[in-house]
């Protein structure tokens, strides 16, 4: 007699998934942490553990190379790219909840995101001929009788711009579907007793989305560490910031193997990149989780 | 009128925020099509010259014919290894079930930049990086995660009566994953494929970094992009967004009327 948990089928279908992810991604990431140790000699990877690389690194880490600096570039980028990014999409969010009819909603919500299935690259393209010394906006000022020009393109504001196009329409169905969850009936009673609506807002629909906040804010921080095209197409690789004309972390782990392809420093460096952002999300879930309790409280 | 005031500005930034997420894809086709060589103002009239060019030059067709080729193959696999694994996880108990769930949503909190590193590492351990191959392998692991995660959804809809009624009637398990889990399962799988086949499309840094001379569409195109502004990318961004545009109705016919009904009683 067939009982319901015990079968060769488990075995049989969990098989591809475990084995495709050892060895496709465990095996990798594994062999990443240990490259990072290997040594060049005579231009090949030698394996074996030396901490050739990580000396290299952080003995000119804020001068010569300059990771140090960029990856501080990449927090700041990052961290702001993720408060705007957040903050619009959670504008846009409370405006497709409140401002648009229900049965409209569906319709506003997936018009929101069709920029998302247009491909990555060719959107930052657009956003370069749109921003660019003579692009779309340039030329229009020009058009008006303007000698103003606007002046983003090969500047972080650029490369912040890419991100935030990017990251909007995700971080909108996350905010959206966590507006959404807010009890209607709460608000309603907020209002029955004497509520403004700025009052419902900051009392009652802002505590309550906090955690739909702190998870768009972190999924924003990760993925804006972890670019490079936005800062090599729309920061121009180096793109000023008040920190300096300085690469963003992604940026220079991209550079850093294509003119020198030593694969145990660039090894190294994205090891490091993923003990910051580990650093980085155990802050976020710490936070969220904060915030979540203070809400169930 | 107050509340009119506060529903009038959430349509006010709506209308916005439409502007600000369209303008590229606006600029992207207007531009396709006219014969400005710096996309800019004044417009200098319509033309077709940058679509003929593009297949003319044939390197962003060629491109565009490697992603045809590996994405729908790492779509269809990640999806079939999604399926199985997703039945498994709905209907089995297991130790160590938390930690494989986990496991498998790694893939999307890493970025792909370093996944990237570290493909490139093993992949030219065994000489096979630079290879089409690679990017296929590479891409089914990436991209198994969001189709598990859409297929679980359904199945979680599904009744558990419903295969216990063709168990009990005689069917064997296989021949109710077949018969009865699988139909039920098959719009989840579909946009589960559609999904995958998306992300695999547009995915640029690991294949940037796997990928030799048989470029995919986004290496290509960011080849082409960081040597100068050429038309031609607004003819195949516009030909892409199309396409996309296919897909993303397909997605809406197909998937959503059941993936947000509620679970069947």
């Amino acid at each position: 007699m067939k009982t319901p948990n015990d079968s060769p089928i488990k075995l049989l279908f969990l098989a591809p998934l475990v084995i495709w992810i050892g060895v496709m991604f465990l095996a990798p990431l594994l062999f990443l942490l240990w490259v990072g140790f290997w040594h060049i000699e005579a231009y090949r990877a030698v394996p074996g553990f030396s901490l050739t690389n990580y000396a290299e690194i952080f003995s000119s880490f804020f001068t010569g190379s300059r990771y140090g600096w960029a990856l501080l570039q990449s927090l700041w980028v990052a961290g702001t790219t993720a408060i705007l990014a957040t903050a619009f999409a959670y504008a846009t969010a409370l405006a497709l909840a409140f401002a648009v009819p229900p049965r409209l909603q569906r319709a506003a919500l997936l018009f929101a995101i069709v920029p998302f299935w247009s491909s990555y690259v060719l959107r930052l393209y657009a956003w370069q001929t749109i921003l660019s010394g003579n692009g779309v906006i340039n030329s229009l000022l020009k058009q008006a009788g303007l000698s103003w020009k606007f002046e983003v393109i090969y500047t972080q504001i650029a490369t912040r711009i890419g991100l935030v196009h990017y990251l909007a329409p995700i971080l909108i169905v996350i905010l959206y579907v966590s507006v959404l969850s807010i009890d209607r009936v709460l608000i309603e009673a907020a209002r029955e007793l004497g509520c403004t609506r700025w009052q419902v807002f900051t009392r009652l629909i802002f505590p309550l989305s906090r955690f739909g906040l702190l998870t768009a804010g972190s999924f924003a921080v990760i993925v804006s560490l972890g670019d490079a095209l936005s800062g090599n197409l729309l920061g121009g690789g180096a793109g000023q910031s008040i920190l300096g004309k300085l690469p963003t972390y992604a940026s220079m782990i991209m550079s850093d193997y294509s003119s020198a392809t030593n694969l145990p420093r660039t090894s190294a460096l994205a090891t490091i990149l993923i003990v910051v952002m580990v650093a980085a999300l155990v802050a976020g879930v710490a936070l969220a989780t904060a915030a979540r309790r203070k809400v169930s409280q | 009128m107050k509340r009119n005031a506060w529903i009038g500005l959430g349509r006010l930034w709506l209308g916005l925020a439409y502007a600000f997420m369209f303008l590229p894809l606006v600029v992207l086709i207007l531009f396709s099509l006219q014969a400005n060589r710096f996309p800019g103002f004044p417009l200098q009239g319509w033309t077709l010259q940058w679509y003929a060019r593009l297949f003319d030059d044939g390197t962003l067709i060629a491109a565009l014919g490697h992603t045809m080729i590996v994405s729908p193959a790492a779509a269809s696999v990640a999806t079939i290894i999604a399926f199985l694994a997703g039945y498994a996880l709905n209907r089995f108990t297991f130790p160590g079930k938390t930690a494989l769930l986990g496991l498998v949503t790694l893939p999307i909190i890493i970025p792909p930049l370093i996944l990237g590193v570290g493909f490139l590492g093993l992949l030219a351990r065994i000489h096979l990086s630079g290879t089409l191959l690679a990017v296929f392998l590479t891409h089914v692991v990436l991209i198994t995660a969001p189709a598990l995660a859409i297929i679980q959804l359904r199945l979680s809809q599904m009744p558990k009566a419903l295969e216990e009624a063709a168990w009990d009637l005689g069917a064997s398990e296989w021949q109710a994953v077949r018969r009865v889990v699988l139909p039920f399962a098959l719009p989840g799988i579909l946009g589960a494929w559609l999904l995958a086949f998306t992300f695999s499309f547009d995915e640029f840094i690991i294949a940037w970094f796997v990928s030799g001379f048989d470029q995919t569409l986004p290496v290509a195109i960011y080849s082409v992009l960081v040597a100068a502004i050429d038309p031609s990318l607004n003819a195949i961004g516009t030909i892409v967004f199309a396409m996309s545009c296919a897909v993303l109705i397909a997605l809406e016919v197909l998937l959503i009327p059941y993936l947000i009904r509620k679970p069947d009683a």
